[in-house]
């Protein structure tokens, strides 16, 4: 009897799911552009998403109240969650919304590669501020809708290992991944640096969601390294930070565009004191060019614009100039073909791509944690002299 | 590794097995009176971490409070933390597993509806509490107390362990000693039999869920203490605790806690000899060795004979 109304019931309500997502596949049709951003608009490193969510939002609207489009904007999320897994899922979304004719993201490195296929087939464009994995524009992957606007992790790693080798003249360096696509690709390349520099390197790969990082920190202390890589991300990074200092670890320490946020330091607290972080990202608050935009981000969120944010804005602003000169009935094949080939001179730096995607120029820069505040250094290759 | 690495190791794998031993208990109660896994018991373990989070904030603890005052906040996050765990765990009971029990519905659906209550849980708690990790307000100044054998202890590490070994005796006191523990091991032993003789038996399995509620959830305090707060936090201790309790005899409460500090030991032991990303791995060799030679547990199942 029970098996007859289960069957009864599961009926009509496989039907009516059905028709709802037939119903909700048509939403595109009310004429207006729509940019969209993929990243993690919830999740366990939402505040890295919500960065550039935000950066997208301000200049959609800016582009709107300014009144010189004879279209409308419009924003569209893709919440992937930060995971490979979910990527797809959202990626899928905003493909199938039509109104979309590019897409700033996706945010973090497994995603993008999970997702590049879909919008490699649907030929959507795709610019991420963000995916920093080297691999993500090898040929072969054939993602020939991504774009990247930011130094690769070739850059970053490298960049670390130079300054530990010149500035802090590092012997054993303790290098640890999160084993996520990002931060394999980071250590990948931090140790091939750091090697040529001479230096010894001990490699270790600590999942991300590792319940107790006691252990792992005590092992640092016992390998005798006098600085430490971290490359993951911050929900990670902050534990980990805190019981480096309980085990009493008095050498340097520094990672990523992952762990470069406010974020870091409000979950690590005190632990976090003295970290280096780098990004190939500028900070927003600081450089001149883009002093106007933080205070209009200031003024539309509530708070100082985060690591990306900047990078995000001109990454819209970058489309929505290109759209702008095909106007409102602009073809996704065609926008991308003109994005690839395009220079744009944004706030934050200069926007042009290289052979699949890659882009260039290779700065990167160097932050550190100084009285519970990211401080801006500069770019990490000077600072190493 | 060298004596003093064992030593250090060793140390903080009690340490961490003592937590999973109590979260191990949670299992274990429930299973004892009711043969069900409560694998919405991880929630109720991230539940407790938000509860303590909620009473820290409302009191807030400033920079830096008095040796005294620590005491007081530590105690207070507690009870913030038992509270919530508690009430989580009978609420659980009440709204998912009663009916299911009134109208005798079979094992199977028992262990869907434990499944999807987590699933209900878990994503409630993202939506109230947001998805972004909270970091757990300082409630003293930790630093190094004393050392065992060369390893140092730090005040959240012997807090840690402390309240962990006194809600252990706690419970086997409370189950030995008790009319309540009475109870609970006459129900374990045969609930229809029990009820014959006069026990009531829903408000012997209400009790019991809240008892495993108040461990779970003062465990998710000391859990958020180490690392941080977040929505996602007791999938994987979880699942080890989970593991613990199978791996001592799932159904005994000294089973979960031998269980628990065993699987805690093995875990950080694996840090240094292969590796942390072995550490689960380690674990469930550790599970599939026992339950290969000895189905039942190390030590068997027992809540209802006389521990």
């Amino acid at each position: 009897m029970l098996n007859k109304t289960i069957v009864k019931l599961a009926i009509p309500l496989a039907v009516g799911a059905l028709a709802l997502t037939g119903c909700g596949s048509d939403s595109g049709s009310d004429g207006a552009v729509k940019i969209a951003f993929q990243g993690p608009l919830s999740g366990d490193n939402v505040a890295l998403g919500e960065n550039m969510q935000n950066g997208v939002k301000l200049a959609i609207e800016q582009a709107n109240a300014k009144g010189d489009l004879d279209f409308e904007l419009e924003y569209v999320a893709g919440d992937d969650q930060g995971l490979p897994d979910k990527a797809t899922a959202a990626a899928q979304k905003i493909i199938d919304d039509e109104g979309v004719v590019a897409v700033v993201g996706p945010a973090f490195s497994g995603p993008t590669n999970t997702s590049s296929p879909l919008y490699a087939e649907s030929g959507l464009v795709t610019v991420s501020p963000s995916a920093t994995n080297p691999l993500l524009t090898d040929k072969e992957n054939g993602f020939t809708s991504f774009l990247r606007g930011v130094p690769n992790d070739n850059q970053q790693g490298a960049g670390m290992a130079t300054y530990y080798a010149k500035k802090l003249q590092a012997k054993k360096v303790y290098l640890i991944d999160d084993k996520t696509d990002y931060g394999v690709g980071l250590a990948t390349v931090a140790e091939k640096s750091l090697k040529d520099a001479g230096i010894e390197v001990v490699k270790k790969s600590v999942p991300a969601k590792t319940p107790d990082y006691s252990a792992t920190a005590k092992d640092v202390v016992n390998s005798k390294a006098d600085a430490l890589i971290y490359a993951g991300y911050y929900q990670d990074a902050a534990p980990f930070a805190k019981k480096l200092k309980d085990a009493g670890y008095k050498g340097a320490a520094i990672s990523g565009d992952g762990t470069n946020d406010a974020k870091f330091v409000e979950l690590a607290g005190d632990a976090s004191e003295n970290w280096f972080l780098t990004c190939p990202c500028t900070d927003a608050t600081v450089e001149a060019g883009t002093k106007k935009f933080a205070e209009d981000y200031q003024k539309e969120f509530g708070r100082a614009p985060g690591t990306y944010s900047a990078e995000a804005y001109d990454i819209t602003n970058m489309i929505i100039e290109e759209v702008k000169k095909s106007g409102a009935d602009v073809e996704r094949e065609a926008l991308r073909d003109a994005l690839a080939k395009a220079s744009y001179k944004g706030l934050t730096k200069t926007f042009a791509f290289g052979e699949n995607g890659e882009f260039k120029g290779t700065d990167v820069y160097l932050y550190q944690v100084k009285g519970g505040k990211i401080g801006y250094q500069g770019n990490i290759n000077e600072l190493a002299g | 590794m060298s004596l003093q690495e064992f030593w250090d190791y060793l140390v903080l794998g009690v340490m961490l097995g003592s937590l999973y031993a109590v979260i191990a208990i949670g299992y274990t109660l429930v299973y004892g009176v009711l043969q069900l896994i409560n694998f919405a018991h991880s929630e109720v373990f991230m539940l407790g971490a938000y509860g303590s989070l909620i009473v820290l904030q409302l009191v807030s603890p400033g920079d830096n409070p008095s040796a005294l005052a620590s005491i007081g906040f530590v105690a207070l996050a507690m009870a913030g933390s038992a509270l919530f765990g508690g009430v989580t765990a009978y609420g659980l009971e009440k709204v998912a597993y009663r009916p299911l029990r009134r109208r005798g519905a079979p094992r199977l659906i028992f262990l869907i509806t434990a499944i999807g209550a987590s699933f209900f849980l878990y994503n409630l708690a993202g939506k109230l509490f947001g998805r972004d990790p909270l970091p757990l307000p300082e409630m003293y100044q930790n630093r190094e107390v004393f050392s065992i054998f060369g390893a140092g202890v730090n005040i959240t590490q012997m807090l840690q362990f402390g309240t962990a070994v006194v809600m252990m005796i706690a419970l086997d006191m409370l189950v030995n000693r008790t009319k309540l523990g009475k109870g609970i091991r006459a129900v374990a032993q045969d609930a229809e039999v029990a009820g014959l003789m006069g026990v009531n038996i829903d408000k012997v399995i209400s009790r019991t869920f809240i008892v495993g509620g108040v461990l779970g959830g003062v465990a998710g305090f000391l859990f958020a203490n180490l690392n941080q707060v977040s929505y996602t936090m007791g999938f994987i201790p979880g699942i080890t605790a989970f593991a613990a309790a199978v791996v001592g005899g799932i159904g005994n409460i000294r089973g979960a806690m031998f269980g628990g500090i065993l699987i805690g030991i093995v875990e950080t032991m694996t840090v240094p000899l292969l590796g942390d990303e072995w550490r689960a791995v380690s674990a469930m060799v550790v599970l599939i060795l026992v339950l290969m030679f000895r189905p039942m547990g190390i030590l068997g199942e027992r809540v209802g004979r006389a521990a």
